[in-house]
């Protein structure tokens, strides 16, 4: 039986999740891995996390991030991207903004083919006295086959009100006349389609550390060809 | 602004702010209170209904029973006790002039900017005006039979047109579709009935008006709006009740039919009493509405600025079932001192090539909540479908809060869906502008809301605009200091 919720239309106290990873005080932390459960984060004072997840699931996947800002100028740059063909993934991303004066960015991009559904469910909160909070977050998607499903559901809830806070999302196909463009000067239509995906892949990548990114760009070239 | 000059302002502006809070002091027949399958069959002998008619309230009432009250919406909802309301209740007629209206409702309506004189009516708009739990004039009727559009209150249709009643009611909003439609469909009692038939463009705006004056009670009136094929027509709805301390429940059910080519535009201006500054009293605006683009091309827009009661939850609807058809919603919401607005819309692409395109603008004050929840679905063969979101959120003060809750189902890969969303409060910058200028903080922010909502406020009929701008005027006094 799930829990049922009642939302009391009012901002909810919530405790620190004990389990979390804290960055520290003026810690920089930049990490790129692919989930393999729930992961939790407590953002200190002057903390800086750049996460990035990587999800090509062989399996139906279900992973839930949270992060908490608990000292004030604390930055969070979260992004990742997925591409489904048979197993979906459902992502869920809270982040709350407990304290004033941090900054949240978030950008999850996602191609689904095949049957695979997939969930985004992303939700900013912004705590009463909260001010001066900053909070971005993007999630587009690719619907590739007739099969294929694609939710979103970008979430804010705002408690102050001296923020800067925006949401876009976005659920679509490829574009056609880009694809006209390529096809009209020689490529074929299949490498166009490879082509345009991973450059909807791309802003994501960008955020990969250095060291890991070409193997990893290699790794999305070749699964953006099975699908 | 010192602090004791800014209470001084607000409470003025408490006192003074709803000009529509007076009583109508008029007899009035009252059922007693509570609910039953005994007070139906008393609200239905009352209308002098025909049994199907009571069936279908019996049926709803029963569905009601087993079904439990929504929890999901962001809202501090105070307890209902649905056997405290009194479910019906209507101005005396005078049994010397059983067809004139009382003179004073007729006072009332005129003070409401409301006249039910035909001569002195609005040039171009027709209204159905209801009072409580009847509708006690529409105007215009004779002028617009003339081109064979029905327009009267839902009793009159359904002891005249009770053929065309019985096929479209509850085809949109089933009785069962949800808590509060369930007790609607038990219990209403008037509302507007409007047909425009094939090939009509109808010759003026159509209106409703309610009111609710007695205390004790419920409104629950039911709109069914028919636009037959490459019709056209413009409905507006506007409501007002008086000042009181207790909250009072408003159940509404709006269903619209959009025929093939015919295209519908709808409009409210929702000014329920929204209660006091420290949240006492208030209506409880709990309002269905949807409307179904059954044939190919058709078209439905809806308007609404909302400016009133303590609770609104609301999310006008469209089913986009006919190819090529297209809705657009375009809502103004404002919430100030403890008001607490769970309102947007609803788009569902069913038919090839749908269209629909959301504009939500939502200004939060005070110590009020304001919350936009949205839904997009896209069916598997809803090719080319296309939808657009924007919803914008403007805080005045610390302690408001502003919330989007958007749900985005695409099934379809020919589709597109976008949606965006942005939250920020009035820059210091701009009001700094307008002070330099000579213009003072209140008239500023006035100022910047209305060029806020403009892209919705401009889509109101003329009449509509205007007050739409006044109303957004007064709800903001006193938010800032």
């Amino acid at each position: 039986m799930k829990e049922k919720i009642i939302d009391k239309g009012h901002y909810q106290e919530r405790a620190v999740d004990p389990d979390a990873i804290r960055v520290v005080s003026g810690e920089h932390r930049r990490l790129c891995l692919t989930p393999t459960g729930d992961l939790s984060f407590v953002l200190e004072k002057d903390a800086e996390l750049e996460l990035c997840l990587v999800m090509m699931p062989v399996e139906p996947m279900e992973i839930k991030l949270r992060v908490d800002f608990a000292g004030e100028g604390a930055k969070a740059s979260l992004s990742g991207f997925y591409i489904c063909r048979d197993a979906g993934v459902k992502l869920s991303v809270e982040v709350l903004h407990r304290v004033g004066g941090c900054t949240s960015r978030q950008l999850f991009n996602g191609i689904v083919a095949g049957s695979a559904k997939s969930a985004f469910d992303g939700r900013i909160t912004v705590a009463p006295d909260a001010q001066g909070s900053k909070a971005f977050q993007e999630n587009h998607n690719l619907l590739l086959s007739a099969l294929a499903w694609a939710d979103t559901r970008p979430q804010l809830e705002i408690y102050a009100d001296d923020v800067e806070c925006s949401h876009g999302a976005t659920v679509g196909k490829l574009n056609e006349d880009e694809l006209f463009y390529m096809r009209s000067r020689g490529i074929p239509e299949s490498e166009a389609r490879v082509l345009q995906m991973i450059s909807f892949l791309a802003p994501v990548l960008a955020s990969v550390p250095e060291e890991q990114r070409e193997s990893l760009t290699e790794n999305v070239e070749k699964a953006v060809r099975n699908l | 602004m010192d602090s004791l000059e800014e209470k001084v302002l607000i409470q003025n502006i408490t006192e003074q702010e709803y000009k529509e809070g007076f009583v109508t002091d008029v007899e009035q027949v009252y059922i007693p209170k509570g609910l039953n399958e005994d007070i139906i069959r008393t609200i239905s002998s009352l209308k002098e209904e025909p049994q199907w008619l009571l069936d279908f309230r019996l049926d709803a009432f029963r569905k009601w029973q087993r079904m439990e009250e929504p929890q999901w919406g962001h809202l501090d909802m105070p307890k209902i006790d649905y056997q405290d309301i009194i479910y019906y209740a209507a101005p005396k007629k005078d049994a010397d002039r059983p067809k004139e209206i009382d003179p004073a409702l007729e006072e009332t309506f005129e003070k409401l900017g409301i006249p039910l004189h035909e001569r002195n009516a609005l040039a171009g708009v027709a209204v159905d005006a209801v009072f409580d739990s009847v509708s006690v004039k529409t105007t215009f009727r004779e002028t617009l039979a003339e081109k064979g559009i029905i327009f009267c209150s839902f009793s009159e249709a359904v002891k005249e047109y009770p053929e065309l009643v019985r096929k479209y009611l509850a085809s949109v909003v089933p009785a069962g579709d949800n808590y509060f439609a369930a007790l609607n469909s038990a219990v209403f009692s008037d509302g507007s009935f409007c047909y425009i038939p094939k090939g009509v463009k109808c010759p003026m705006d159509l209106s409703s008006y309610f009111r609710i004056n007695a205390s004790g009670t419920g409104q629950f009136e039911r709109t069914l709006i028919v636009a037959d094929e490459g019709s056209q027509l413009s409905y507006m709805e506007g409501c007002t009740a008086p000042m009181r301390d207790e909250n009072q429940l408003h159940a509404a059910v709006v269903e619209i039919i959009v025929e093939k080519d015919a295209d519908v535009k709808y409009s409210t201006v929702q000014n329920w009493y929204p209660g006091d500054a420290e949240g006492r009293g208030g209506i409880l605006n709990l309002v269905t509405k949807r409307g179904i683009c059954k044939g190919s091309g058709s078209h439905l827009s809806w308007t609404q600025v909302e400016t009133g009661s303590a609770i609104t939850w609301k999310y006008p609807s469209t089913i986009l079932k006919g190819d090529y058809s297209s809705s657009e919603f375009y809502s103004v919401a404002v919430t100030n001192n403890c008001q607490q607005a769970d309102t947007g819309t609803k788009m569902i692409h069913i038919g090839r090539g749908t269209k629909s395109r959301i504009v939500s603008k939502g200004i939060s004050a005070g110590r009020s909540q304001n919350s936009y929840r949205g839904l997009v679905r896209i069916n598997p063969d809803a090719e080319g479908a296309r939808n657009y979101s924007q919803c914008d959120s403007l805080l005045i003060g610390s302690h408001c809060g502003a919330h989007t809750f958007p749900l985005i189902q695409s099934h379809c890969p020919s589709a597109t869906v976008e949606h965006e969303a942005t939250t920020s409060k009035i820059s210091e910058d701009q009001l700094f502008y307008c002070n330099q200028r000579g213009i003072g903080p209140e008239d500023a922010v006035g100022l910047i809301v209305n060029g806020y909502a403009r892209e919705v406020l401009s889509r109101l009929p003329m009449e509509f605009a205007v007050e739409a701008q006044k109303l957004l005027q007064v709800s903001l006094e006193g938010s800032v200091g």
